[in-house]
């Protein structure tokens, strides 16, 4: 056996090792979903308890208006995700290949709103979307984030990777700005658009705090919010079974979604260079 | 005649028009939940009831997470120009909070305004109106969703042990306990859940027991370097050292019911909302008895707990100048919440122990504690129940008392007396500007 075998045998067992530890958790959420309630751990194997049963998922359920929440989280996600490429195109291209005026600055103090943590901006925001007359709306929970200062940052890395010779030959060719955006950029970065959406899609999946401050209605809540409830029963003690039968529910399409493009995901992260 | 006319036509219109903008009122109320019941339908169908008693007070009713959570949603909204809920259910022990922000109404005016105030008071539990009322005995709020610590024991396991009836101070519980507990930690005697919570709450029903509650008659007296509270803490920290009934620091609050129903317990404290979990999945006879942690008084007995949970609160901080009219609506709201027929149907629901001595009479409740007496014991045990902590600035006073609790039940702390006369001195400088 030669050195480089040796190594892609050490690399694959390290990766496996890895592999399993990412997934123990989501095995321990499906085992402890499927275990009756007032069985812990030390009934049965650690596999199984007593018997199998699909009880808390039933609990799970009855808890919340679930079909509504999921309806928020898809538009609430969806919604915020369409306008931020919109928006991030356009401002990845300015700062990329635009001269103006005062664009290092501008540039500087769009990033410094990726160090102000969200928390310190709860009650500013709330104060606004209130005066806008859109709190308790769908609206509330995507407005502060189409515009996005890590996604601007991504795509004006990208653009500037693009050869400015593929630019001016299609300006030779009559191309205006927006076919240059389309015809030549937008299909030269698609992998930056990919893991730019797989991190907008799922910090705004989870995003808990927000949506629960500026809404009311159940309605216009996302699955974080309804998950809480699950989370909310100091009066009874620890409900595993139930809280996490909830969260499989709540995480299943997002594991589903990996699953499915996963190779695309794994291309896409390690050529747009983000870890 | 004609212009005459059109202008009676529209004056009638317009004076219409207001009353009934008038009349209809919107009444916010936002609850948090700490149960697993199907919260959001069954306080929707006390809305929808109280729509038909009163066709021009519409209640919207909003889940608002945990009481943490619901405290932060109010705040961010009142911090954020807004008016806040009408009506909400918070703890109990955020009284001094909210008057010292001047956010909430007094109870006792809309109280005082009843046919038979009195009937109405002596109606409601002594012990769940003693976190309601300020120094001079107003009434701020009312009960809604209110638990107290009780013990649950193992039935079939006590009489295994020979044990006839349930211990009534602590001497008799620490027999039993030893008696129950079997060794290399296959079974403990007694789980005491001051770990991963709030160990103050679990802890004053020992030091009420002992006779002397950690909380004052004001809300800037708090009796933390007092003899009878140390030797209460004293006891409390040896179940898991020196008698080793438990494991030592207490158990886990969330994971103590399960350890109960697995048998991994013979006896737990906890609270009472767990109740009909326990009755719900015990595979064995489920006792509840009252919490004996004082030492035997006259008669031998050493019982002694502390109330906990929600009251309605009425909310009109500044800028947000409600109408007398809405004030109004927003008690008949709060008053039907605390109504004998809510409160049985509430209770029977969720676990919470119904808050007025008629609503045991009535059905759900009445059958429900028929079938299955532990719930009495849980509303007979409010006799010997008191007050649960609070002062001004409770959140910091009660941040302050848990870390020395858990600093000395845990054992890294081992002078108990000091730790607790240096938490009584903190807390008296933090009081002082109140006094």
């Amino acid at each position: 056996m030669n050195n480089s075998r040796r190594a892609e045998i050490g690399i694959t067992l390290l990766t496996s090792v890895l592999g399993l530890l990412w997934l123990l958790p989501l095995v321990f959420a499906v085992l402890m979903s499927l275990r009756p309630q007032a069985e812990g751990l030390t009934v049965g194997s650690v596999f199984f308890a007593s018997r199998i049963t699909f009880d808390n998922y039933a609990a799970a359920l009855s808890v919340a208006p679930w079909a509504w929440h999921a309806i928020t989280s898809v538009i609430f996600v969806f919604g915020t995700l369409a306008v931020q490429l919109v928006t991030v195109t356009m401002a990845g291209y300015a700062f990329a290949r635009m001269k103006f005026f005062g664009r290092g600055a501008l540039l500087f103090i769009m990033l410094l709103q990726i160090m102000i943590p969200t928390a310190v901006l709860l009650v500013q925001n709330f104060a606004t979307i209130r005066e806008l007359g859109l709190f308790d709306t769908r609206w509330a929970l995507m407005l502060p984030y189409w515009a996005s200062a890590f996604g601007v940052l991504l795509l004006r890395q990208t653009f500037r990777e693009v050869p400015r010779e593929l630019e001016e030959a299609a300006r030779i060719d009559g191309a205006n700005l927006l076919q240059i955006l389309f015809r030549v950029y937008i299909p030269l970065s698609v992998p930056a658009y990919v893991a730019f959406a797989l991190v907008s899609i799922s910090s705004h999946w989870n995003e808990f705090m927000w949506p629960f401050i500026v809404t009311r209605s159940e309605e216009v809540r996302p699955l974080t919010v309804g998950l809480n409830k699950l989370y909310s029963t100091t009066e009874v003690g620890a409900l595993y079974g139930q809280l996490l039968a909830g969260t499989v529910i709540v995480i299943a399409p997002l594991v589903i979604m990996f699953m499915l493009f996963q190779r695309r995901f794994i291309q896409s992260f390690a050529s747009s260079g983000i870890k | 005649m004609r212009k005459v006319l059109l202008l009676v036509v529209l004056f009638v219109l317009l004076t219409s028009a207001s009353v009934m903008a008038q009349a209809d009122i919107t009444i916010e109320f936002y609850f948090p939940t700490a149960v697993d019941a199907p919260i959001n339908e069954i306080i929707q169908r006390y809305a929808d009831q109280f729509h038909e008693l009163n066709p021009n007070i519409t209640v919207v009713p909003t889940y608002t997470g945990s009481y943490t959570q619901t405290r932060d949603t109010i705040r961010t909204e009142l911090n954020g120009g807004g008016a806040g809920p009408d009506v909400a259910v918070m703890l109990t022990t955020d009284l001094y909070s909210f008057i010292d922000e001047g956010s909430i109404v007094p109870m006792q005016s809309y109280i005082d305004t009843l046919e038979d105030p009195e009937a109405f008071v002596s109606d409601i539990f002594p012990a769940f109106l003693a976190n309601s009322m300020d120094e001079e005995g107003t009434i701020w709020s009312l009960p809604f969703q209110r638990s107290t610590v009780i013990l649950y024991y193992n039935a079939d396991l006590l009489r295994e042990a020979g044990i006839e009836n349930p211990p009534t101070n602590r001497d008799e519980l620490l027999a039993a306990a030893q008696a129950l507990t079997l060794p290399n930690g296959e079974r403990w005697g007694l789980l005491v859940p001051f770990a991963g919570g709030f160990p103050i709450w679990v802890f004053q029903p020992f030091a009420i027991g002992n006779g002397r509650n950690i909380t004052g008659e004001t809300p800037t007296t708090v009796y933390m370097n007092d003899p009878q509270v140390i030797d209460a803490l004293d006891f409390a920290t040896n179940l898991g050292t020196e008698y080793a009934v438990g494991p030592a620091g207490g158990s886990v609050w969330g994971d103590t019911p399960t350890a109960f129903l697995n048998g991994q317990a013979a006896m737990i404290i906890h609270t009472t909302g767990t109740m009909t979990n326990l009755l719900n999945n015990a595979t064995f006879e489920v006792g509840a008895a009252f919490v004996p942690m004082g030492l035997p008084n006259d008669e031998g007995l050493g019982y002694g707990t502390v109330t906990g949970g929600g009251n309605t609160y009425i909310f009109n901080p500044p800028g947000a100048e409600r109408s007398p009219e809405e004030l109004e609506a927003a008690w008949l709201w709060a008053e039907f919440l605390a109504s004998p027929e809510i409160q049985s149907d509430w209770g029977a629901a969720t676990g919470y122990i119904a808050a007025r001595a008629s609503a045991w009479e009535l059905d759900p409740l009445a059958s429900l504690a028929a079938e299955r007496p532990q719930y009495l014991a849980a509303r007979d045990q409010l006799a010997y129940a008191a007050a649960e902590f609070t002062s001004y600035r409770a959140i910091d006073t009660q941040n302050i008392i848990n870390a020395t609790l858990s600093g000395v039940i845990s054992g890294a702390e081992t002078d108990a007396a000091a730790a607790m006369a240096s938490a009584q001195e903190q807390i008296d400088a933090l009081l002082a500007e109140y006094r």
